[in-house]
């Protein structure tokens, strides 16, 4: 579904990757793992046109998408659940889901039935239900967790990418995100998650890449890497 | 105590004509955080246009065309002026490109209708009503109506439609609502577009009270910018109130002070909200959630 190949990007005259390469297949969970400053967040940006790509390519469903925009790239059915939420404050939870569908309402993507996946997204998030019509800036950072993904998935994406999704949460709070996460698996959801969390990232994953310093350093089997001692003395930090 | 009514009557057609205004440089400030500072010049350009559309199309029908004449004119000053300067990071080329296409549409005014200032005809009767000892004419009355509906027209299109949705998400969150798929660049054409046609709306609201001119609008903006920062540039209520405080103070202060110092309220009223409270009367300091 998504392939990468050589990609670097960074920010100003700093460069951040150097050559990444990396798959994501079609119906599985891939994750990114490394220590803060490796490079995670910064990937995100560049799939998603945050940030342009200096080389390389990002292939999205055989589709060259590495140079667009970022609305071009959410357009060709990429959605970015970024690091932070970044809900809309001052629109309803409502609003903010309806606003994840933006490229179907306006007819750059197939239109489907909005409202019936808006109805799905608060089936899986009974929290947003609730508090439909109260604005997104005054969610607890859960809620707002919650309802970042639900919007990202409004795009009906071909893949979804998830930054950070538990990100300053309590234990809680950090489970439900997970607990949907593997839901959105079972569904067949394709997926790019970028964790602090590296055991329960890698217990939820399909196949794992670690990240060093902007470089791939190992990559395998999420189940393989977990157990892997090399791998754990030195990138998961003993038993997150 | 009837001057006194009198006097608050009036300012409130004046205020509206300022909250119309400084409403507009609200849409864009939201959008990108730049300003049209040629908004004198929109008004005054709608004023013109419509001066002359009127004698074909009469004055009602007129309006509409204006309001597309505005709505383009936005457009031309966002791509022309604005989105070079903010695609080059230049921090203050948008304010000097802005002012200079204000000058060279003032110019071109002046090269089209001539230098002199022209009577616009009133739609409605130039006898002043009576009511309960105030009077106001009724082309003040339609000032008022007339400001207070585009204003609640462009909220109704924010809140409801899917591309006022879009205007929000883009003020919310710039780079949020580019990974939604919004076209944030064509946002803040469109944020353009519906500043000048409010400001070539107010134009023709308030040509047939005063004078018709290519200057006519540039004390108008400038007030308007007074408002704007007195209301808080982010704020959609404060501007009313802050056109109608300034529109009020400066029909007292001719009255009851000398015509002299008119447009002085204004400015002690920027300073002193400024030195108070640097986000606006009704601003909001930001909160962000980490």
């Amino acid at each position: 579904m998504l392939e990468v190949a050589n990609l670097s990007a960074g920010y100003g005259q700093i460069e951040v990757l150097h050559g990444l390469s990396f798959q994501v297949p079609k119906g599985k969970v891939v994750t990114l793992i490394g220590s803060n400053g490796a490079g995670k967040t910064t990937t995100m940006r560049a799939l998603s046109g945050m940030i342009q790509p200096r080389a390389g390519s990002i292939r999205l469903a055989g589709r060259e998408i590495s140079g667009l925009d970022s609305h071009d790239v959410a357009r060709a059915g990429l959605a970015h659940s970024p690091e932070g939420r970044r809900v809309f404050p001052t629109l309803s939870v409502e609003d903010n889901l309806t606003l994840g569908a933006f490229p179907r309402l306006t007819g750059s993507r197939p239109k489907g039935d909005v409202s019936a996946d808006r109805e799905r997204a608060y089936a899986l998030f009974p929290r947003l239900k609730e508090r439909r019509l109260q604005l997104a800036g005054t969610l607890s950072g859960g809620e707002q967790q919650m309802l970042a993904m639900g919007r990202a998935l409004m795009l009906r994406p071909d893949i979804l990418l998830l930054d950070e999704p538990s990100m300053g949460l309590a234990p809680k709070l950090v489970e439900e995100v997970f607990r949907i996460i593997r839901q959105l698996k079972e569904e067949q959801v394709t997926m790019l998650l970028v964790e602090q969390f590296a055991m329960a990232a890698l217990g939820v994953a399909d196949y794992a890449y670690v990240l060093e310093n902007g470089r791939i350093r190992f990559q395998g089997p999420a189940a393989r890497l977990k157990s892997d001692p090399a791998v754990r003395a030195a990138y998961l930090g003993g038993d997150h | 105590m009837t001057i006194f009514l009198q006097l608050v009557a009036s300012g409130v057609a004046v205020g509206m004509i300022y909250a119309a205004i400084a409403f507009g440089y609200q849409l864009t400030f939201a959008t990108s955080k730049t300003l049209n500072f040629g908004q004198g010049e929109a008004l005054a350009l709608g004023a013109l246009f419509g001066l002359t559309l009127a004698p074909f199309t009469g004055y009602w029908l007129m309006i509409p065309l204006v309001l597309v004449f505005g709505f383009a004119l936005g457009a031309v000053v966002e791509r022309l002026g604005v989105r070079p300067a903010v695609k080059i990071k230049s921090e203050y080329g948008w304010i000097m490109a802005t002012i200079a296409l204000g000058i060279i549409f003032r110019n071109l005014a002046e090269n089209i209708w001539g230098r002199d200032d022209l009577k616009f005809p009133s739609p409605l009767p130039e006898e002043a009503l009576q009511l309960g000892g105030i009077r106001m004419l009724p082309m003040e009355l339609l000032i008022i109506a007339g400001a207070l509906l585009m204003m609640l027209a462009v909220e109704i299109f924010n809140r409801k439609s899917i591309w006022g949705k879009a205007v929000i998400a883009t003020s919310n969150d710039i780079d949020a609502a580019g990974l939604m798929g919004i076209n944030t660049k064509r946002v803040i054409t469109l944020s353009y577009s519906i500043s000048a046609m409010t400001a070539a709306f107010a134009g023709v609201l308030v040509a047939p009270v005063t004078l018709t001119g290519a200057t006519m609008g540039a004390v108008l903006a400038l007030k308007a910018f007074a408002v704007a920062i007195i209301g808080g540039l982010e704020s959609g209520l404060g501007v009313i109130v802050g056109g109608l405080i300034l529109g009020i103070a400066e029909t007292l202060t001719g009255f009851y002070i000398s015509t002299g110092y008119k447009d002085v309220p204004g400015l002690i009223l920027l300073l002193v909200v400024l030195s108070i409270r640097p986000v606006g009367l009704f601003g909001k300091a930001v909160i962000k959630k980490v």
